[in-house]
């Protein structure tokens, strides 16, 4: 499924409390018993660049796995949907993974994967849609066939079509705006950042860009970009010799073609705050902070400013600064984190998910909903955050106890075999050696003064965009404009250094350029 | 964040762990080879049980504590969500590691540490380096034995659990769920949600005292377990457990949780949602209490009949009408009389009646006709497969073993349930389905917005 229907379906089960439903797929990231949290060896080949349209391999056998995981990494997304068809990169892919094919229905498609529970799954980002599918090496013949089937023998279907574009509207016009303010959010942050630029709409589209997407889009978008070249082809576990190769060749049946890589403009950094109020009921106040980074795991500064990130923000740990000071001395609500790359589905996991790597990353803060009357007090305690780890930095026990603790945290991320051949994708989008690896290299020899620097070169708190879902937007955003003291009140006695900071935190200058309320039903709309 | 509330958090189909087939490079095992990794038990004299399960992770555990306490503890009025709250108060630490030195502890081993609450049980979980695993019988014994917190820390949680009421306020799931246990139940406490009602939360700041007697009667050895997956040997894990955790003393006062009685006829509500919306529609069924028997297996063998993405029902409505964004249902196992849960985000208001009228005519169609046999084959194929697909890291295991124990007390119904579902017949299908889909035992809910047009596009206005 895609990106966005891997939302929908979480979101339905996560509500209903569903969770963890084996069928649904999404609980079970495949694995292999072997499941060595430390970085065993990997490969990537060939070394040299393969020559134009031909698939390149990526390897990570693990013989002992009874479990084989296959990732299909094509080098699209949403970069590439063509201006007023915005979703076609999703679309395509929901309807390749997820559609009949020239010689089955999509019936009976999910009928002939059924009985081994080996689900294809599609995802789509801004740069990259990826297939990926997880099966037990007794069903690896039978789940191959049908994987090469699905992606080098798609029917278009228009019944496909339609469903999978009342899906994405729904998506837009109903999760997002209407059950889940805090992916409502994280959606438009990045909207904000991106502006103008090819990331600057959602994977899933937009309600007048889907509606206008023909079947012969969906046709030409697969011609184009589905191609022997555009497609890195990862495997891994416990497959037979030669199963790769194999594989490769059943997949030769893809459109030929060298790789379609777009070049990307530069992004156009923030002058200014630029604040983004969603109007709609909202009982609580999420807040979204951004502004883009220049840098990306390709680049050397990234591993110490990660440290500095785990300090100020780890996903949904009590690490990070932002979630001690806000949530745990000052109670004002449940999670607040920070991030210098892209995290995909953030309230659904706690490990990064594979295979969303960009050229482009951003900085942001994830406020999670607040009451209303404290909405300003917690942007500035955050602000307030930021911009102290610019300019003080951390000092050498910190930054020892978060390279420790990321040295061995970031092994866990890589559990399971289908993660970690992701990751290794990953690194090979990156230009790098595998990811979990650069990090241990990296962090065994950074010192305090690295990340400090780090911390000075990247943070700031003058320019960025903000994107706040409030049910009193007027009122906020006369509030914002104001900039004027916003003392807070606790009804319970807080520590003394809480006591002698807030008056500080509640006047932070904040001073924005501009606020602008939009109302929810407009968001996604073009 | 910390301590997410995941309400049935392994659901059904993880009880699907009675199927067996993967093991390091192993191949299908046998039926009745309940579970291919070794379960080693011991129960100390306190009564704690303390479990270890060797699992090929070099390096890594999975140190999971299982308190057989959940909201369906709080049968006190007023005092709904306390189970979860005091999950949250769990990691305000002790006077030996303070809350903030527990967690730097945790921190130094770089390990990820959590919990969530349910209605039957709290899990507790870090997963980290073997090589600490006597650090983490420290902590962990340490704030189970000797957990101690201020009013003032108790009060500034109290904000967090409101902020993480909040957060899922935007979800229409989380008032569906609320008004199906309203009208679903009216003695037991599973009349409540696990976050809790409101009014208990915004009260919970000034209920200090009576977090601490929920600790005295309910964290008590006798009714906890400790349960450890991955690079482990099982001494190693008795005798830590003897060094830690034999002094914690037993006590435990099991709650009155009233009998709920016999459901009497359909039950239906409806909630009005403040912005444009497709339509939601839930249908609940009244199931018994877990057991590892036939109706029980039939139940989960049914969620597949019902909703896989094979299944007819799911065909029709997800891909040729068109009608849902999505339908699912699950059987939902509890260690009380519970819910068979069915959900669907439908297409129109229009659409809500045949929506309605399609799922209750696959219902039918069970408890009519025996299902086809072939049919039946193909979902204990699915479901072996699923399993072994699932047994995918140390917590995995922990979570599929912990369900079990906090459904049952025991690890060995597992092998039961296990055997139970490979027999299963098309005639135990229908007699399950007759049992639990009676219209007396119905409830149904539904949400939409009041003006929506049934077009499903949405109308404007900020609101």
């Amino acid at each position: 499924m895609s990106a966005r229907r891997a939302s929908l379906r979480t979101f339905a089960l996560v509500a209903a409390g569903m969770f963890a439903l084996a069928a649904s797929g999404l609980a079970q990231d495949g694995t292999t018993a072997a499941a060595s949290a430390t970085a065993q060896r990997v490969t990537i080949s060939p070394k040299e660049p393969a020559p134009a349209g031909t698939i390149e391999l990526v390897t990570l056998p693990s013989p002992q796995s009874p479990i084989v995981a296959i990732r299909a990494f094509f080098r699209t997304g949403s970069i590439d949907d063509p201006a007023g068809k915005e979703g076609l990169a999703d679309l395509t892919a929901s309807i390749v993974g997820e559609g009949a094919t020239t010689k089955r229905s999509y019936k009976d498609l999910v009928e002939a994967l059924y009985p081994l529970a080996a689900n294809i799954q599609a995802q789509t980002d801004r740069e990259v849609t990826v297939f990926s599918m997880v099966v037990h090496r007794e069903k690896l013949d039978e789940a191959t066939a049908l994987l090469a089937e699905v992606l080098t023998q798609p029917a278009f279907d228009s019944n496909d079509l339609e469903r999978h574009r009342k899906d994405s509207l729904s998506y837009l016009q109903t999760t997002l705006r209407a059950a889940n303010d805090e992916l409502l959010g994280l959606e438009a942050i990045q909207d904000q950042i991106y502006a103008g630029h090819p990331y600057g709409h959602a994977d899933t589209g937009t309600v007048k860009g889907l509606g206008a997407i023909t079947l012969d889009d969906v046709k030409r978008f697969y011609r184009e970009h589905y191609t022997t070249g555009n497609l890195w082809l990862g495997v891994a576990g416990g497959y037979p010799a030669g199963y790769p190769e194999r594989l490769a060749k059943t997949l030769a049946g893809l459109p030929a073609g060298g790789a379609t890589v777009r070049t990307l403009p530069a992004v156009t950094p923030p002058t200014g705050r630029d604040i983004l109020i969603i109007a709609k009921e909202a009982a609580s106040t999420g807040i979204h902070v951004g502004y883009p980074l220049p840098i990306t795991r390709a680049d050397a500064d990234y591993y110490p400013l990660m440290v500095v990130n785990s300090y100020l923000g780890e996903h949904r740990t009590f690490n990070g600064r932002l979630q001690t000071e806000l949530r745990g001395k000052r109670g004002l609500n449940y999670g607040n984190y920070s991030y210098i790359e892209h995290y995909a589905a953030p309230p659904f996991t706690t490990n990064p998910t594979p295979n969303v790597p960009r050229r482009e990353q951003y900085f942001s803060v994830w406020i999670r909903p607040v009451q209303p009357e404290n909405a300003q007090f917690a942007l500035r305690g955050a602000l307030y955050e930021v911009q102290q780890l610019a300019d003080k930095g951390m000092s050498k026990e910190d930054f020892e106890l978060t390279r420790d603790y990321l040295l061995g945290y970031s092994k866990l991320w890589a559990q399971t075999l289908t993660r970690r051949l992701g990751f290794l994708l990953d690194s090979k989008f990156y230009g790098t050696p595998y990811w979990i690896d650069e990090i241990g290299k990296h962090l065994a020899t950074m010192t305090v003064d690295d990340v400090n620097r780090a911390a000075k070169k990247y943070l700031q708190t003058d320019h960025w965009d903000g994107v706040i879902v409030a049910g009193n937007a007027d009122a906020l955003k006369a509030k914002l404009e104001s900039d004027a003291p916003s003392p807070i009140t606790y009804k319970n006695a807080v520590p003394p250094d809480v006591t002698a900071i807030d008056p500080t935190i509640a006047k932070l200058p904040v001073k924005p350029t501009k606020v602008e309320v939009v109302p929810v039903a407009s968001m996604f709309e073009k | 964040m910390r301590q997410r509330i995941a309400r049935r958090i392994v659901p059904a189909l993880a009880l699907a762990a009675a199927l067996a087939i993967a093991g390091s490079g192993a191949a299908r095992a046998a039926a009745g080879d309940v579970f291919p990794y070794p379960v080693h038990q011991k129960k100390l004299a306190n009564g704690l049980n303390v479990m270890a399960i060797p699992f090929d992770s070099p390096g890594i555990v999975a140190y999971v504590t299982i308190v057989r306490t959940g909201s369906r503890d709080e049968v006190e009025a007023g005092h709904s969500g306390f189970a979860h709250f005091f999950e949250h108060m769990m990691f305000r630490g002790t006077k030996k590691h303070p809350g903030e030195e527990y967690n730097a502890e945790l921190k130094a081993m770089g390990a990820d540490s959590n919990a969530n609450t349910s209605d039957d049980r709290t899990f507790y979980y870090i997963v980290g380096p073997a090589a600490k695993l006597e650090t983490m019988a420290e902590l962990e014994s340490d704030r189970f034995m000797n957990l101690d917190y201020a009013e003032d820390a108790f009060r500034t949680e109290a904000g967090a659990i409101l902020g993480e009421y909040s957060k899922g306020a935007s979800n229409p799931f989380q008032p569906l769920d609320e008004k199906t246990r309203d009208v679903a139940f009216g003695a037991h406490t599973y009349k409540h949600t696990t976050i809790g009602f409101l009014a208990d939360v915004k009260d919970m700041p000034n209920q200090y005292e009576y977090s601490k007697s929920f600790f005295k009667r309910f964290y008590r050895p006798e009714n906890s377990t400790v349960l450890v997956v991955g690079d482990v040997e099982p001494e190693q894990i008795f005798a830590l457990a003897e060094k830690y955790y034999a002094a914690w003393k037993p006590g435990y006062q099991a709650p009155a949780v009233a009998k709920e009685p016999a459901p009497t006829g359909t039950q239906r509500a409806h909630l009005d949602w403040p912005s444009p919306t497709n339509p939601y529609l839930t249908i609940s069924y009244r199931t018994p209490a877990f057991a590892a028997d036939r109706t029980w297996a039939s139940l989960l063998v049914i969620e597949q009949l019902l909703f896989s993405e094979s299944a007819p029902l799911y065909q029709a409505l997800v891909v040729d009408k068109q009608w849902v964004d999505f339908v699912g249902g699950d059987s939902d196992p509890h260690r009380d009389p519970y819910l068979f849960g069915i959900y669907a985000r439908v297409r129109s208001d229009e659409l809500m009646p045949q929506v309605e009228g399609a799922i209750l005519g696959a219902i039918a169609e069970l408890r009519d006709r025996p299902v086809d046999a072939a049919r039946l084959d193909r979902i204990k194929s699915h479901l072996r497969y699923s399993f072994a697909l699932s047994l995918d890291s140390p917590l995995a295991v922990a979570r599929q073993v912990g369900q079990i124990v906090w459904l049952t007390g025991d690890v060995a119904p597992l092998k039961q349930l296990w055997k139970e579902i490979e027999a299963v017949t098309p005639q135990d299908v229908q007699r399950a389905a007759r049992e639990v889909f009676q219209e007396k035992g119905m409830t149904v809910v539904t949400l939409s917005h009041p003006a929506a047009p049934s077009t499903g596009k949405t109308e404007g206005g900020a609101r």
